[in-house]
């Protein structure tokens, strides 16, 4: 994850706090997945951008769970999800991201 | 007295980006900068990170003379005892990098260690390099600036480290006299029963995992083959039909170019996510050349071209991927009777 998402994240979690924040994410690689997983909780793993040393703790999602895509307005969703739904393998995204909460102790 | 370490970062760990401030000259920085925070606290008070040198993966690799240079320059400036590069984990070009700092610094005779994912092609650019294992991307940083410190210890210590397989780093190819316990005939026969028995058993002579490619003979006149178009690049046909991956790829495609002068913005795209991809889906023409090569078809220069280009994401591929993929391409265009094949530089 990128020095700039971080820093808006970051950004985000000091205006809001951390307790009804959620990060979808939205990466297709589940190694990408998991780089970024870990950034948003326990910190950048890179030590690269602001969240590095900083432990979040945020709960994460991703934009390919069904539980995520039900949430949003279908039109929506098809407009600017729509070619990443058809083009990735969400099979493969969403084990990763089940196996990341899961590593993740929730 | 504590260590004094030098430590060398590309542009995006330094955290001032990734590909498009990749041309950044390099420059040095008093102290440590981003995961140089994480390896001065693994140094903890015995070893102080004294300065960073930061340079762009591109600038590295495509002015590579100036930036060898700079890291001569740099440490001649800094005079650490130990230099530690990355870990660059699978990135090709900051391996490369990473790889050449390790040889400036041995030449300068200063110890050095770096990490590398196994196949990172930084292994090639200076076998001889210290480099410990490391994972494919950033979240195994931890684990690899661990093994840098312990082995970085060693080194700057003026210790011989022992074999690589004893102390954990790569092997570098070197063999050096020593005494076993036993014969070389005894743990011969002892390998080949455990191999017999199906029990795991360790070779003393590991083949190497980069086997050399023999270049195919010269083609004896271009002016009458069928020529077949490769590429590495991942141009598409608009919306990509195969679902073709923009890195780590397994498999490759094939698509018509049968009646096609060039290849339009309109038609084509590429999904390659090793570089910077714009001007390649502004004009794909760039990394596969149909408008050349049918400029030379016309002249006569090639018998004719192919009617179909074979295409593959060649970013982060597993190399067993792309030794099949390669076997598998060659086949293709032999069996569609294509006499010499144009792969295409990404």
């Amino acid at each position: 994850m990128g020095p700039e998402s971080q820093s808006q994240i970051k950004a985000v979690a000091d205006r809001f706090g951390t307790d009804d924040l959620v990060v979808v994410l939205g990466a297709a690689d589940p190694e990408a997945l998991e780089v970024a997983a870990e950034t948003v909780t326990t910190g950048d793993p890179a030590y690269a951008g602001p969240l590095a040393g900083v432990s979040l703790g945020l709960p994460v999602v991703h934009i390919l769970e069904p539980e995520v895509k039900e949430q949003v307005d279908p039109e929506v969703y098809s407009e600017q999800v729509g070619l990443l739904e058809l083009t990735l393998d969400t099979d493969a995204v969403q084990t990763a991201m089940r196996k990341l909460r899961h590593e993740g102790g929730e | 007295m504590t260590l004094r370490v030098a430590h060398y970062l590309n542009q995006f760990f330094a955290g001032i980006g990734g590909e498009e401030v990749a041309d950044r000259p390099p420059q040095s920085h008093e102290g440590p900068i981003g995961p140089g925070n994480l390896l001065a606290s693994l140094l903890g008070p015995d070893g102080t990170v004294v300065s960073t040198l930061v340079c762009g993966d591109a600038f590295f690799n495509e002015t590579a003379e100036e930036a060898h240079a700079a890291v001569a320059d740099w440490l001649r400036d800094t005079g650490p005892e130990l230099v530690v590069a990355g870990p660059a984990f699978a990135a090709g070009r900051y391996g490369v990098a990473c790889a050449h700092v390790c040889r400036i610094a041995d030449e300068l005779g200063i110890p050095a260690v770096t990490a590398l994912h196994p196949e990172n092609p930084g292994r090639l650019t200076y076998p001889k390099a210290y480099a410990v294992p490391a994972g494919r991307t950033a979240a195994s940083m931890k684990d690899a600036l661990e093994a840098i410190v312990q082995l970085g210890r060693l080194l700057a210590a003026g210790d011989a480290p022992g074999p690589a397989e004893v102390e954990g780093y790569l092997p570098r190819g070197i063999r050096r006299p020593g005494h076993r316990a036993k014969p070389g005939a005894e743990r011969a026969v002892e390998m080949l029963v455990a191999k017999l028995r199906g029990e795991p058993f360790l070779t003393e002579i590991p083949i190497d995992a980069y086997d050399a490619v023999a270049p195919a003979p010269p083609v004896a006149d271009v002016s009458r083959v069928t020529l077949g178009l490769v590429t590495t690049g991942a141009i598409v046909p608009m919306g990509n039909p195969d679902r073709l991956k923009r890195a780590s790829e397994t498999r490759w495609s094939t698509y018509p170019l049968a009646s096609r002068d060039e290849l339009t913005a309109d038609d084509y795209e590429c999904v390659h996510g090793g570089f910077f991809n714009m001007i390649a889906c502004e004009n794909p023409n760039f990394v596969l050349p149909l408008d050349a090569v049918r400029a030379l078809e016309r002249e006569g220069a090639i018998g004719r071209l192919a009617d179909f280009y074979c295409c593959t994401s060649g970013n982060d591929q597993r190399l067993a991927d792309c030794a099949r993929n390669g076997r598998e391409i060659a086949s293709a265009l032999e069996e569609a009777g294509v006499e010499a094949a144009l792969l295409v530089a990404t």
